[in-house]
């Protein structure tokens, strides 16, 4: 029987993890830190994990500087994986105690397999064009997963384990304010549709169009990278793919989207996904389930048309 | 005079990479070497730092090919670039690079902020930064967005999925960016022609510290390939088909598949 260290920033990212450590291993012992108070703590053991331990947020510290206490305990106890969360601090957190450990680290790993002691996992290299194979039988590997990498465990209250508080050793740095982020109106990861503006879009007012289409559709609007980056059309929040937002939509539109690898990486999931572009050549038309040729400004009025026919 | 190192990765551009559609394999023959371009933000965040606090800046890689990178990263405001070019480093992973990036900041001295940015363009992993804080046993602060410095005294803000986070902390630190931090401006040909003019040294693996077998990677690469995808690719407005036939056609498949 495995131990299997699952590392989360909330408890719904310790669901998804418990899943992961689960398909490693079955029988596994899951041993959650889960950020927060031992509530949070608590939940994951609900989800399957044998104890867990608390590692809220210091006040006026970094929450990653659990790391050097986390190496020490991995030392002992010997996990032979530490499965920790892709968010980012979850990812700081991830390569600190990879490196006191002298542990591999694969970043957003997909498709984790062990046959006999010998792990394998997919990353995505060079902005999503392709997904790196790699294998390794060392003794601890850690991985960093995301919020939707495997569908969550199911809570079940009768579940019982040891909770703990995990001590606190302050680092140098010292944290001397919080600000929260304001919260978007619109919630991206968790729309079923969604219409993506991009370059094709060479004024801020033009984004009516995309809206009108997204209203049409019942869709949210997102965009790509320079539309929030360097246009600032838009609120970051709302920029699709690797380095923005990941998601899983019943349908994406990409509209004036060329479709670069690091853009449809945050698409690939969807079920069906649309290209308006009037490149005939462009890479968003092959990533996608049906396309148009033609300008939005032609294209958007006929689809919306159609749409309310 | 104390030192800014800033670790930058010399990578293959991916705009020029070709898949073969029946092996799904990469062909790289056309794709050539630049600075990676997170880490041109992370060179300008390290020449704002110099104006601000008087250290020499200097620009620190590894790998393969990385002695044909010094004239380009010391047009963006080094004074030199140490590099660490060995064929043995071909397929180190991160341990090993983050152990050689650590001897390597060691062996040039006097070092007391490092910068690197948040990920390479090539495997956007994201864990060097934060890997060399713990291997030196120097602060890490990630996801950079702000720096402001005040002789050995930092000001941070760090950009984090719940908000930003505001952080105080003093030499030595490293710094992992985010693109955010500012702008990298593009070298002119003074900044070219005077790149010519500044050192460029080569280090030995030995001047690490290390030896060629413990930079040996912890795990192997089975496969590179691009992601399998069953997307249909059907156009709607082939020759003699309105764009109104089209989106009507469109809505249908739409419908029919019970998204609209
Ligand atoms: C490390 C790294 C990370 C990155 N991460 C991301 C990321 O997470 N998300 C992201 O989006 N990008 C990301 N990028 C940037 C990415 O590589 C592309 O540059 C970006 O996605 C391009 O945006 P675009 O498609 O809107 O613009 P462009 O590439 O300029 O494409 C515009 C398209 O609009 C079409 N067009 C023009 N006019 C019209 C019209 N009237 N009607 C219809 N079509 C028209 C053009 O044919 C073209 O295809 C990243 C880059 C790097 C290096």
């Amino acid at each position: 029987m495995r131990d299997i260290w699952i590392v989360a920033e909330n408890p719904a990212w310790a669901a998804t993890l418990v899943s992961a450590a689960k398909s490693l291993d079955a029988d596994c012992a899951i041993t959650a830190f889960v950020k927060g108070d031992e509530a949070a703590a608590k939940d994951a053991v609900t989800y399957g994990a044998a104890s867990a331990f608390a590692l809220p947020l210091p006040a006026a510290g970094l929450w990653e500087d659990y790391a050097p206490t986390l190496a020490e305990k991995a030392k002992t106890d010997k996990p032979a994986f530490i499965l920790v969360s892709a968010s980012r601090r979850g990812r700081d957190l991830a390569a600190r105690t990879a490196a006191l450990l002298e542990a591999p680290c694969f970043s957003d790993a997909a498709q984790l397999a062990l046959s006999g002691n010998a792990f394998s996992c997919g990353t995505s290299v060079f902005g999503g064009t392709a997904v790196r194979t790699s294998s390794t039988s060392a003794p601890v590997v850690i991985v960093t997963l995301g919020a939707k990498s495997y569908e969550p465990a199911a809570a079940d209250a009768s579940r019982s384990g040891a909770v703990a508080t995990l001590p606190y050793s302050a680092g140098a740095a010292k944290v001397t304010e919080r600000k929260p982020r304001v919260k978007q109106s619109v919630n991206l990861p968790e729309a079923a549709k969604v219409v993506g503006v991009g370059r094709g879009f060479s004024e801020e007012k033009d984004i009516a169009a995309a809206r009108e289409l997204a209203a049409a559709i019942g869709a949210e609007v997102g965009c790509s990278r320079p539309i929030a980056e360097f246009f600032k059309w838009m609120p970051e929040e709302c920029y699709i793919g690797i380095s923005g937002q990941i998601l899983k939509p019943q349908l994406y539109v990409a509209v004036g989207i060329s479709g670069q690898a690091q853009h449809t990486f945050g698409v690939r999931d969807a079920k069906v996904i649309v290209s308006i572009n009037k490149d005939e050549e462009c890479l968003m038309h092959q990533n996608a389930d049906y396309y148009i040729v033609g300008t939005w400004q032609d294209a958007i009025p006929a689809i919306v048309k159609a749409a309310k026919g | 005079m104390k030192k800014i190192a800033v670790c930058y990765k010399w990578v293959l551009s991916d705009t020029d990479i070709r898949v073969d559609e029946k092996t799904r394999s990469l062909n790289m023959e056309k794709c050539k070497y630049q600075v990676n371009e997170y880490d041109r933000n992370g060179l300008e965040c390290g020449v704002q730092i110099k104006k601000a606090s008087g250290r020499e800046l200097v620009g620190i890689t590894l790998g393969k090919d990385t002695a044909s990178s010094a004239k380009d990263a010391l047009s963006r405001g080094l004074d030199s670039v140490f590099y660490l070019d060995d064929a043995a480093l071909a397929d180190i992973d991160k341990i090993g690079a983050a152990k050689a990036l650590a001897g390597m900041i060691k062996k040039v001295g006097d070092v007391d902020v490092v910068i690197c940015s948040e990920a390479s363009s090539d495997d956007f992993a994201q864990q060097t930064g934060p890997r060399i804080a713990a291997l030196l046993g120097w602060p890490s602060v990630s996801y950079a967005t702000k720096v402001e410095v005040n002789g050995d005294s930092f000001t941070l803000e760090r950009k984090l999925d719940d908000g930003i986070e505001c952080v105080s902390v003093a030499a030595p630190l490293v710094i992992t960016i985010s693109p955010e931090v500012g702008e990298a401006p593009i070298p002119g040909v003074k900044d070219i022609l005077g790149a010519k003019k500044k050192p460029a040294n080569a280090l030995a693996i030995g001047d690490t510290g290390l030896s060629a077998d413990a930079l040996k990677p912890a795990s192997a690469i089975v496969s590179v390939l691009a992601p399998e995808t069953s997307r249909k690719r059907q156009r709607m407005n082939p020759d003699g088909v309105s764009l109104d036939q089209a989106a009507a056609a469109l809505v249908k498949e739409l419908s029919q598949a019970g998204i609209l």
